[in-house]
């Protein structure tokens, strides 16, 4: 193939030609089988072909249509047949450079290159992928974005250090212990469970049950009490199963590199079983960091870490892990590297006082109270003694208080700006101080009458914000004072 | 909200026969909520401009203030809805990078407005950078 220079028109890779067929037909998938199922019914044939020729034709028009091009300090996409599409962005504005190759382009040799720029834009038609490069081709083009976006650095391109390159996390089967603990296994059973529904409904399948087949059966019957936990344990199982398979598939081989080593440099994550996927993160665009502990992971001593990317929010979540669910020392190494500091990671935390402390038992203990009353009344006046079994709902709730309590604090240490809440799912995040771009302070009557205040330190990045739950009010102006000099300060009195 | 209250407890009562101090009930709900929040929200409500920074003080049962500096930000719009035009009114939002820092200074005099759009575009232009 010609390689034509960057600054001209290029189309994408020709192998592409193979791909977009087997996609769209994969996209078409269900009519096709309704196409089949309606065609077998009505008994017309030569017709059904339309739905093979119909994804062939557009897969090959979508090659013919689309071209892109690096010029004038601009990267450009052009795409569409009848509504043109030019999607065109400043190479500076480029803040993450993503490869995702699925099995059919890593087996070609191909992949895809997404340029994100940090737009608000959440539609499909307003993302730049380069869908079809040469994998050496798109690393190339990578490199070069990279370094344009950077061009202001004024950092000497120094060939021995490109090259070189520090591993800050790599991925080992024994983090596999952690997937069923995620609840994740929960959600593909049901997405699997949903689709499945689908396609046996389209098949017909439902129809062709018959309760009496249930009536009439002739196993071996289980009593109940022995059914129910059998059940149960498979369901465990399935579900567990699905969560360690889930997690092999999306995080298999994780590495994250930093290059050139040492801080500054550039972060790269490399992960996926069948689909790969490497981002790049420019370090100046890296914020701070997310610690997470759903309860079952955090008591099996794990946590997981995301960054909080600039540029990045919830919804490219993906993009920003930096450790899945792993053994909390390799976590917190990891965000020691990322921050360039222990202290916002593992140092000690303030304590938000006895108002803070009371409101965590009251919010716990209160609904927990009233469901347990309500279940003390049912049963005098006549409920079943069965009932009283809600009573457990206080001790939980009792338990649960007390960690609250125990994970609320926030601190402001090595220039991050750090809080810590919740049980259920714990989180740490470390924001620094250069990232923040605002403060909100939020208090609700009942946090008003006790001097509580909720201080959020708003940021670009990931969930937008790190709040820090129910300080003294006294802190919160102290905090974000201390954090951003004279902002806060102007306004008090 | 309680209006919609009203429009749900009105449509039920062709379907259901609701006896008539439900909506009794409900409007005068409606009534004291016109009566107390709006006063309530306008002496809550605060904004200021300094040459660093913009802030908001809005809210009624939960009081929220908002700081921005002025270097972070991104846009400044102007917006008058239907019944705001019909009193010369205006509403001014700072954006930042963040979603969740934009400040809402709501039921400004339309001039006011217009005068506090272009000094915030001048100040917040004055300064370098791409906010985030």
């Amino acid at each position: 193939m010609s390689q034509a220079p960057p600054e001209e028109w290029q189309r994408l890779d020709p192998r592409m030609l193979l791909v977009h067929p087997v996609r769209e037909v994969v996209r078409f998938l269900p009519a096709l089988i309704a196409i089949l199922f309606a065609g077998r019914a009505a008994g017309g044939e030569a017709w059904q072909a339309l739905g093979i020729v119909v994804p062939v034709a557009i897969g090959v028009m979508r090659y013919l249509t689309t071209s892109y091009r690096v010029a004038a300090g601009r990267v450009e996409l052009r795409r569409g047949l009848v509504s043109r599409h030019v999607l065109s962005t400043p190479v500076e504005r480029v803040r993450t450079v993503d490869l995702t190759s699925s099995l059919i382009q890593r087996a070609l040799g191909l992949t895809t290159l997404r340029v994100g720029t940090g737009s608000a834009s959440t539609s499909d038609d307003e993302k730049l992928d380069l869908d079809g490069l040469p994998v050496d081709r798109a690393r190339a083009l990578r490199e070069d974005l990279l370094r344009a976006s950077h061009a202001d650095d004024d950092q000497p391109a120094d060939p021995a250090t490109a090259l070189a390159e520090e591993v800050v996390v790599a991925f080992e089967p024994g983090w596999l212990r952690f997937a069923p603990l995620t609840g994740s296994g929960v959600v593909i059973a049901a997405a699997a469970l949903g689709v499945g529904a689908q396609f046996l409904e389209l098949a017909g399948f439902w129809d062709s049950l018959d309760a009496e087949d249930y009536e009439s059966w002739s196993g071996p019957a289980l009593p109940l009490a022995v059914a129910v936990p059998l059940g149960v344990l498979a369901a465990l199982v399935v579900v567990s199963a699905l969560a360690v398979g889930g997690y092999l598939v999306t995080n298999w081989a994780f590495r994250v590199t930093r290059r050139p080593p040492g801080p500054g440099g550039d972060w790269h994550l490399t992960r996926g079983l069948f689909t790969t996927r490497e981002t790049t993160l420019d370090d100046d665009r890296v914020a701070g960091i997310n610690v997470t502990e759903p309860l079952g992971v955090r008591a099996a001593g794990g946590a997981r870490l995301s960054a909080i990317v600039t540029g990045l929010d919830r919804s490219e979540r993906g993009s920003s892990t930096m450790v899945p669910p792993a053994p909390r020392r390799v976590v917190e190494r990891a965000a020691v590297a990322v921050l360039g500091h222990d202290l916002p990671v593992t140092g000690p935390l303030v304590a938000h006082g006895p108002a803070a402390v009371r409101r965590r038992w009251t919010r716990a203990l209160g609904p927990a109270g009233v469901l347990a009353g309500a279940a003390v009344v049912a049963v005098v006046l006549g409920a079943p003694t069965w009932v009283l079994a809600v009573l457990v709902a206080l001790p939980v709730a009792g338990l649960l208080a007390a960690d609250r309590t125990r994970s609320l604090g926030h601190a402001l240490v090595a220039g991050h700006v750090v809080a810590r809440a919740g049980s259920v799912v714990r989180r740490r995040r470390a924001l620094h101080v250069d990232h923040v771009i605002g403060w909100n302070y939020r208090a609700t009557w009942f946090q008003r009458r006790v001097g509580l205040t909720t201080l959020v330190a708003t940021t670009a990045g990931g969930s937008q914000a790190v709040s820090v739950l129910d300080v003294p009010e006294d802190l919160a102006v102290r905090l974000a004072d201390d954090a951003l000099p004279d902002l806060v300060s102007q306004f008090r009195g | 909200m309680t209006l919609t209250v009203l429009v749900v407890a009105d449509a039920l009562l062709d379907r259901v026969d609701l006896p008539w101090w439900v909506f009794a009930l409900a409007a005068g709900a409606h009534l004291a909520w016109a009566a107390v929040v709006p006063q309530w929200r306008y002496l809550v409500h605060r904004w200021e401009v300094t040459e660093t920074a913009v802030y908001t003080q809005t809210g009624w049962w939960a009081r929220e203030r908002r700081i921005a500096p002025m270097s972070r930000i991104q846009t400044v719009d102007h917006a008058e809805g239907a019944v705001e035009r019909l009193f010369r009114l205006a509403t001014v939002t700072v954006t930042t990078a963040s979603a969740a820092g934009a400040l809402q200074i709501s039921g400004l005099d339309r001039d006011v407005a217009r005068q506090l759009v272009d000094e915030l575009t001048l100040k917040a232009d004055a300064v370098e950078g791409d906010a985030t």
